[in-house]
């Protein structure tokens, strides 16, 4: 991963980059925070639904039908800036612990959206304890994504470290 | 007391020392600071899209206001606390910086905009309560909202780009220019050592 991330940092996109990071990189941080606010606020709502705190004027599958594509369509965003994110700073990014687990926790809520929207089709009642979860699951994901900027908090588990 | 004075009493104190040598605790705060900021631009954009009429227009906005606006103060008090933690640590450094200026000045107008929303069209939501979109003033306030909070969210991560040490201490790199490497055959100039 180590050599994979040099590699990448030698290549003409990372160049480009680095060249211009005094505004390419907030600019593509701010728009993947953008995205994570879309993602955050639309999760909630769906999570307050499941659990009867908020909009219950409409039923679980408005509440669905109505915020499930918003994730989905800021997952795409927050791919596309990540990408570029990884591309510019790239052992930065890779050589750290807090990323995989990051992606780790990506993984796992989308595992559970997945799985809701399948229950959802099947009109199974979904599992309330799952969506304070996957608010919890999201908060970490955003704790870790900021993280990658502090990887030397982890000490020796960072890889950072050891380089 | 004047400001000058104010901000370095303000950083002196325990408080403002306990966040700086704590290796946690502001990357922490910086991470609160986002889910809290994630969950106002979250919230408040799904009520501006309503009022813009591009979402939720089926909804009684009234009940959409009353059952989202909750979570949206609870997520800037959150907002607010953490970013007054981050500030106290290098109050001096923050309270020159242009984009913490501008971004204080962004939050004023933000809350102007809604301040605006509540005294004319929040007093007779009734009349529109049902249409797909709000009057024209609040499809102008909606707009105005979500670009408000846009530029919020980027000039606070200009903050941390133009404030930290981290910012100072990686230049770019003297000599590497991507027009000569676009130009030239040879190959790419080597990155800088992170």
């Amino acid at each position: 991963m180590n050599r994979f991330a040099e590699w990448l940092s030698t290549t003409p996109p990372s160049v480009y980059i680095q060249n211009h990071n005094a505004w390419f990189i907030p600019l593509v941080q701010s728009i993947h925070i953008v995205g994570i606010a879309v993602v955050l606020g639309s999760v909630l709502m769906i999570n307050l639904r499941i659990l009867g705190w908020a909009g219950m004027d409409q039923t679980l599958r408005q509440t669905s039908t109505r915020f499930a594509p918003w994730v989905t369509s800021s997952l795409y965003l927050l791919l596309a800036t990540g990408i570029l994110m990884v591309i510019g700073e790239p052992v930065r990014e890779l050589v750290t612990i807090s990323f995989w687990l990051k992606m780790f926790l990506v993984a796992v809520s989308t595992v559970i959206a997945v799985n809701f929207q399948r229950k959802l089709r099947a009109d199974r009642q979904p599992i309330k304890w799952l969506a304070l979860a996957t608010f919890v699951i999201w908060a970490c994901i955003i704790i870790l994504g900021r993280l990658i900027a502090y990887d030397h908090v982890w000490g020796s588990w960072s890889p950072a470290t050891k380089a | 007391m004047n400001i000058e004075a104010f901000l370095k009493a303000l950083q002196a104190t325990a408080l403002a020392e306990k966040i700086r040598e704590a290796l946690f605790v502001f990357p922490m705060l910086e991470a609160t600071h986002v889910i809290g900021l994630a969950l106002v631009f979250g919230t408040i954009a799904i009520i501006d899209l309503r009022l813009i009429g591009l979402a939720s227009s089926q909804r009684s906005f009234k009940r959409m206001y009353s059952d989202i606006l909750k979570w949206t103060w609870g997520a800037f008090a959150l907002t607010a606390v953490t970013g007054a933690l981050m500030f106290i640590t290098n109050a001096t450094v923050y309270y020159h910086n242009f984009y913490f200026r501008t971004k204080m000045l962004l939050l004023v107008l933000a809350g102007i905009n809604m301040g605006v929303f509540e005294l004319t069209l929040g007093r007779k939501v009734d009349s529109w309560d049902k249409s797909p979109s709000a009057p024209a003033l609040g499809r102008a306030v909606g707009v105005l909202s979500i670009c408000l909070w846009i530029t919020v969210i980027f000039m606070g991560r200009m903050i941390g780009f133009t404030t930290t040490r981290a910012a100072v201490a990686a230049p770019p790199p003297a000599g590497v220019n991507f027009d000569d490497f676009l130009n030239t055959p040879g190959p790419p100039p080597a990155p800088p050592k992170k």
